[in-house]
């Protein structure tokens, strides 16, 4: 297996720049998803490491392979797009077997390599099926199970669940997870969800304007951003952020209506313009707390396993707040806030983090 | 009751031997935000079209500010009207695509230009009035499309799952842009959707629409903590609750999952219960499950797992690293909070009793 090098990779459609200058190393056997809004390059840039674009500058090499300008039939990928591509009027076996006819196999081993994705991929029970009885999920699978059986060394996924319906998603998810833990090749997956990116990835890359902002594992992305577009992105709701002006430097030390009383939090924090919070690094008390800071519920939402969502007003800075059910439920007009300072992050005037 | 914005008693509305609409009744108040939630295929779209007059109906009345429209045409009831898909006039200006419902309704320029205003500021798009649709994002058009809905001077607006489709964290903005609309408006909003995760985050009152009736409407904090009705649990919760057989012995319930003494509020011989995927503790109890995908959602992992070959929900928070380290083996031991157990009849789908205690 090998990883895919991008050297000062640059894509230009007319004058609007889709991809500006990424130099990057995608690690080999290992999930690294493109995760970014809509007009951030991400399908730009695997459309370039599949071939079917070929950068304005700068060079892809796979292992220690150029293959910037060879054709897409030459570089032994795999691909999945966001519609199931199947062929119709043949069975669940004949569409995976289709790719494999032309490697000269003996029928065992064609049969070996169908027999193991179709478990992987839980097909094992269709495989004599037509393609046209099975639903989209289903047939998303297959598209999968094809690519994955031709054993090529890199295989890209493009948006492979975004226009599934709702009730296969899941399913879906749950087929490629425990693909993705068999397998050992570099795999390549963009999606702008980010539970998706989440769930399946080893590594994110997280892309804003044709450069990659951050790359890392889904645990260390979340709990540290290295900007404010990482920190709002991932989450759901996205990092609550203090502007400025309810901030007041002093050198290390930093005083906000977020606390009670004036905090040192080191060197880092004198050059901080604004800072953030997690929803879920907001304690709240529906009882006055000492060193709380009182705050006004302004709504309440339930969220995810059934915690509340607090919308709170300290004085004009507005912020959410995720808590138990019981102590969204029981909250009333005033709370008291509390925040730990390891839950802060804090950011420069461009929005970096420090 | 005078702050009663719209009323809807019996209405029923069938298509030949189907029947979509059974004798559905609810009411929607003055200066909330109700939220119409089901699972698709339930008639939510022919509920939206009759209220709008779009679908003339069998039976029933549709009281719009004391009064019955029912038989009244779609212009006469004066109804705003966000509907689900959100084609923009391509040729049109934004601000043109906002004043078209009024230029149909023959305004004066006066009242046009105070509409678009008033929405413009509302929705954050007072900087795309002079553009054309083809120059907007997806998210800018879905706002300019919620603007020309709400550009209609009126008090009762009818939004049709106008965030389906849309990417997270569009939803995220729009989600508090339709909040803040509806509370600085004072007005009545009924909004239809059948994902939960939206309901949950727009409802102040939910209603639940399941084979062509409302089965329950109450406040979002009541709906969400007791469910009158299977469907009521299923349709209001994320992940979905978790719905499973059992059998009933006097007051004690067991299943796949063991024993429980329950309290039962009316007789019933077939059982089927409910928990919500917070109502299980993970690493305690005598059963035994299959830990499957673990979906990150960020703040918390949503864990699904199998006991004896039912498929199962539960959410770990991302910081509880005692249950994450025991998540690690294939196989944990799972239990349940008993008060957490919601039983309900398996033919009505109504709820008839709860868990007290483990036996």
């Amino acid at each position: 297996m090998y990883d895919i090098r991008l050297e000062n990779v640059t894509k230009k459609f007319a004058d609007f720049t889709a991809v500006d200058n990424i130099s990057f190393t995608i690690p080999k056997s290992s999930v690294t998803v493109l995760l970014g809004p809509s007009g951030c390059g991400k399908t730009t840039l695997m459309r370039m490491i599949a071939g079917l674009e070929i950068p304005t500058s700068g060079k892809i090499f796979f292992g220690e392979h150029e293959v910037t300008n060879v054709p897409t039939k030459r570089r032994n990928i795999g691909m999945v797009f966001q519609y199931p591509v199947i062929y119709r009027g043949t069975s669940v076996r004949k569409n995976l077997e289709l790719p494999l006819l032309s490697e000269k196999l003996t029928k065992a081993e064609l049969d070996k390599r169908v027999d193991e994705v179709a478990e992987i991929l839980d097909l094992t029970s269709v495989l004599k099926r037509q393609v046209e009885e099975l639903d989209n999920g289903t047939r998303q699978k297959i598209a999968v199970g094809r690519e994955v059986a031709r054993q090529p060394r890199i295989i890209l996924f493009d948006e492979p669940i975004t226009n599934i319906d709702l009730t296969s998603k899941l399913e879906l998810k749950r087929s490629m997870k425990e693909l993705f833990g068999r397998l050992q090749q570099t795999i390549v997956y963009v999606t702008h969800d980010q539970t998706e990116a989440m769930t399946l990835a080893d590594q994110i890359a997280l892309m804003q304007d044709g450069v990659i902002t951050q790359c890392d594992s889904p645990k260390e992305i979340y709990e540290k951003p290295n900007s404010q577009f990482a920190g709002w992105f991932l989450g759901n709701p996205g990092m609550n952020f203090v502007p400025p002006q309810f901030i007041n430097v002093s050198g290390s030390k930093i005083t906000s209506p977020l606390f009670s009383q004036t905090i040192d939090f080191g060197p880092k924090a004198s050059s901080a313009d604004t800072f953030g919070v997690r929803a879920e690094g907001i304690s709240v008390s529906t009882t006055e707390t000492k060193g709380g800071v009182q705050a006004r519920v302004t709504r309440k939402s339930i969220g995810a396993g059934g915690q509340y969502l607090l919308d709170l007003a300290v004085g004009s800075l507005l912020i959410k707040a995720r808590v138990s059910h019981s102590v969204g439920r029981s909250a009333k007009d005033a709370v008291w806030t509390s925040i730990e300072s390891e839950d802060i992050t804090f950011f420069d005037k461009s929005g970096k983090a420090l | 009751m005078a702050d009663l914005a719209l009323k809807v008693t019996g209405l029923s509305k069938s298509y030949g031997n189907k029947v979509v609409l059974d004798n559905l009744s609810f009411t929607a108040a003055m200066n909330d935000f109700s939220v119409i939630c089901g699972k698709p295929g339930n008639g939510k779209s022919v509920l939206v079209r009759t209220i709008m007059g779009l679908e003339p109906v069998d039976a029933g009345q549709i009281i719009v500010r004391g009064q019955d429209v029912a038989k009244a045409s779609a212009g006469e009831r004066n109804i705003g009207y966000v509907p689900q898909s959100f084609a923009l006039y391509p040729h049109y200006s934004v601000q043109e695509n906002i004043e078209y419902p009024l230029v149909l309704a023959k305004a004066t320029d006066a009242t046009k230009k105070e509409a678009v205003e008033r929405v413009a500021e509302l929705l954050r798009i007072k900087d795309l009035l002079g553009k054309k649709p083809e120059q907007l994002s997806g998210g800018q058009k879905q706002r300019v499309a919620i603007a020309r809905g709400l550009a209609k001077a009126t008090d009762v607006y009818v939004l049709d799952d106008p965030l389906v489709g849309l990417d997270f964290k569009l939803r995220e903005r729009l989600i508090d842009d339709l909040r803040k609309t509806q509370e600085e408006l004072k007005v009545s909003f009924v909004y239809m959707t059948s994902d939960p995760l939206e309901a949950l985050s727009l409802a102040r009152t939910v209603m639940i629409l399941a084979q062509g009736k409302i089965v329950q409407q109450d406040s979002l904090d009541a709906v969400y903590d007791t469910p009158n009705s299977v469907a009521s649990m299923n349709s209001l919760g994320f992940p979905e609750a978790n719905i499973f057989p059992g059998e009933l012995a006097g007051t004690t319930f067991t299943s796949i999952l063991g024993s429980t003494k329950v309290k039962m509020d009316s007789a019933s011989s077939n059982i089927v219960a409910g928990i919500r995927p917070e109502g299980f503790v993970i690493g305690s109890g005598s059963t035994s499950a299959k830990v499957g995908l673990m979906e990150n959602l960020g703040s918390e992992f949503a864990v699904y797992f199998e006991v004896e070959d039912t498929n199962l929900v539960t959410v770990v928070s991302r910081t509880d690293n005692e249950t994450l380290a025991k998540l690690k083996s294939k196989t944990v031991s799972v239990s349940y909070k008993p008060e957490a157990l919601v039983l309900f009849d398996s033919n009505s789908g109504m709820r008839v009793g709860q868990g007290v205690s483990h036996v």
